[in-house]
């Protein structure tokens, strides 16, 4: 969904997006009404809709599949327990525009994400500071989402780290999950900006774009694990936020797990390319 | 306007010309008349409309569609063609018969409004296909004669197996190569029996063993991949899986759907309307209503309860069964409701063949793999090509 978008990319109400023209922007729909405008009549900046608590609605879904436009929905699920079959209203919808769904980092998680690629779509989980029991969810999804022979939609934030560490462009996890504000630019509903994962006002002192870097640079001051971690790049203090005493261990080995996936991919390439090498060679 | 498409098996009349053993149907003496094709058309295309949909595919079938001749066809498939036309929409025809009344009166309209392809039905042994004196084997040489006809006229065909304890027995070697061989068909597609409607009152043949079932379609994947994958024998629903497997697109079988009721109904030559020709000619209680009586075909199915059912059944079953453990959801999602309503009473459960096509996912996986290896050095050359060429 970010291909061609200049940033940062505005995040906001459908009562705040009435204001906006050309900027590129998205707009948060949480009701029937406001989905069926936004969808019928988006402006010219809008780039997709991210709608929150409609997914049990099949009115919403039936109009959805409608050819009524192309604008992409970003589904995001609030209780992935509770509401994880109800994805299977979104079947038609992806015959007539990209679907994505978000799925908070919650207990019922994996099956959530099990049936997201059953039907083919792509997922964005959203960690935040995943509890243990949670981590063992994650821990099983990316097992499956390594070696799953049958998935084949991307299951972020695993895919696009697997992928930086196969050597693709690097981006931090604040910008795979959508939540640097340099980038993704996140409004709460009286129009001002905020911090992610946070009801708290940035303060007049933070510039927002410089929100990761300086929350970085504060943990490695303060001593916490950040400063030696080996996922520090990628990370950049992601899982200290907002508590900075979170431990990171159960993190830090599902991130070793896609290293290690990624050098056997590695390996597995150049065994390729050795063998493509030597038929060349002999013919 | 979307890119979906919207499928309907409409039924011009349910009496039928043969008198099978295991028909789900119950044949009544009744038929569409052509003065109701345009408020039947009026009424689907309103729901095209309704739902954004360009295009709908007309799966026609009986009883034996056969029975309407040809003039009627034509007729009808002129009507519905030119109404579509007129409201930018369109109709694709599909034409499903015993053959048994097919004659080459049926050529121009086969090759004008069916693409000149009808798919039709045989089994092997056949055993319970049988004419109205009660003779199998004359069904089996007349149905031959009227192929080879057809297939002489040029008509591209297809064929439905419904396979049964003699099937079993007789091994998936013989039954394979009776297709192929004594028939020379390239494609045809094997169906897993049912006992739906009148055929719940034939005593056994219907009810197969799991076991033997998988075993038997096991051996016939082999002999097909074997000998006919490379070849051009297309072997439904083999070869829809093998391309699944291999990553080309693939049209999996309507029991294999994440929902079928998002995708099809049927509709008989009453007007009413179920979720497919099943249900319409066997289950009164899962009717959805009637087309003709009712003006908006869109309310009726999205206010029906019975349809509701349809609709929620996946969702039902991923949270109440073990669907949602398998490592074939994506390409299953449960089966079929009918198969599951004929053995359980209930569609809310999942299919009774689910163990069978296990065995059928995983011997697909597993040549899909193969295929996929054995492409590799196809895929480096052409890799090497582009690499010259650059």
């Amino acid at each position: 969904m970010q291909d061609q978008i200049r940033w940062p990319l505005v995040i906001l109400s459908a009562v705040l997006a009435e204001k906006l023209e050309q900027q590129p922007f998205v707009v948060i729909v949480r009701n029937q009404a406001e989905f069926r405008h936004w969808l019928s009549g988006p402006l010219p900046g809008v780039q997709w809709l991210q709608v929150e608590q409609l997914l049990r609605d099949p009115d919403v879904w039936a109009f959805a599949s409608h050819g009524i436009s192309q604008i992409p929905v970003d589904v995001i699920l609030g209780d992935p327990a509770s509401e994880f079959s109800d994805l299977y209203r979104l079947v038609d919808v992806c015959a007539v525009r990209d679907v994505r769904v978000s799925i908070p980092a919650a207990p019922g998680l994996f099956k959530a994400v099990k049936l997201a690629t059953s039907l083919g779509l792509p997922i964005r989980i959203l960690p935040g500071q995943p509890t243990a029991e949670v981590l063992g969810e994650l821990s099983v999804i990316l097992e499956f989402y390594l070696h799953g022979t049958m998935v084949e939609a991307p299951v972020e934030f695993f895919h696009s780290l697997l992928a930086s560490a196969c050597g693709a462009k690097s981006d931090s996890i604040w910008t795979i999950v959508e939540e640097d504000p340099a980038a993704f630019l996140h409004y709460d509903d009286q129009g001002n900006p905020r911090l992610p994962r946070s009801s708290r006002s940035p303060g007049n002192a933070l510039r927002l774009a410089e929100f990761v870097e300086s929350h970085f640079k504060s943990l490695v001051e303060r001593g916490a694990e950040c400063a030696t971690c080996p996922w520090g790049g990628v990370c950049t203090g992601y899982f200290k936020w907002p508590d900075p005493s979170y431990s990171c261990a159960q993190v830090k080995q599902l991130l070793s797990r896609i290293a290690a996936a990624a050098n056997e991919i590695s390996r597995d390439l150049a065994g390729y390319e050795s063998g493509f090498s030597q038929s060349e060679t002999k013919e | 306007m979307s890119g979906r498409i919207f499928s309907v098996i409409l039924l011009p009349t349910s009496e039928c010309n043969v008198a099978c053993d295991y028909c789900f149907e119950h044949k009544q003496p009744h038929r569409l008349s052509t003065t109701l094709i345009p408020l039947l058309t009026r009424r689907l295309l309103d729901h095209l409309e309704n739902e954004g949909i360009e295009e709908c595919e007309i799966y026609w079938q009986g009883g034996e569609a056969m029975i309407m001749g040809p003039g009627w066809f034509a007729d009808a498939g002129n009507l519905m063609d030119r109404l579509a036309a007129e409201r930018g929409r369109r109709f694709s025809h599909y034409l499903q018969t015993n053959l048994i009344s097919y004659s080459p009166a049926w050529n121009d309209v086969i090759r004008g409004m069916f693409k000149n392809s009808l798919g039709t039905s045989m089994d092997y042994p056949n055993v319970h296909r049988k004419l109205f004196n009660g003779s199998a084997s004359a069904y089996t040489a007349l149905w031959t004669r009227r192929l080879q006809e057809a297939k002489a006229a040029g008509i591209k065909i297809g064929v439905i197996a419904v396979l049964h304890q003699g099937s079993l027995e007789t091994g998936a070697r013989k039954f394979y190569h009776y297709f192929t061989e004594e028939l020379g068909l390239t494609e045809f597609q094997v169906n897993t029996p049912f006992p739906g409607g009148p055929a719940q009152q034939i005593e056994g043949g219907f009810q197969l063993d799991n076991g033997q079932l998988a075993a038997f379609l096991g051996e016939l994947f082999d002999i097909w991949m074997s000998e006919g994958y490379r070849s051009g024998i297309s072997l439904g629903p083999f070869d829809a899986l093998v391309d699944h497997f291999t990553h080309r697109a693939a049209r999996l079988p309507c029991i294999w759907k994440e929902n079928c009721s998002n995708q099809f109904i049927s509709v008989n030559s009453k007007g009413v309307v179920a979720q497919c020709d099943c249900w319409v000619t066997s289950y009164p209680e899962y009717f959805f209503g009637n087309l003709f009586q009712e003006p908006d075909l869109t309310r009726m199915l999205k206010t029906n309860r019975a349809r509701r059912d349809f609709v929620e059944r996946p969702k039902h079953l991923v949270e109440h069964e073990d669907c949602l453990s398998c490592r074939y959801l994506s390409i299953c999602h449960g089966g079929c409701p009918v198969r599951t309503y004929s053995a359980k009473g209930t569609i809310m459960a999942k299919d009774p063949y689910c163990e069978v096509y296990k065995v059928v996912f995983a011997r697909a996986e597993n040549y899909g793999r193969q295929v996929l290896v054995n492409e590799l050095p196809k895929l480096r050359k052409i890799a090497g090509e582009q690499k010259f060429a650059s």
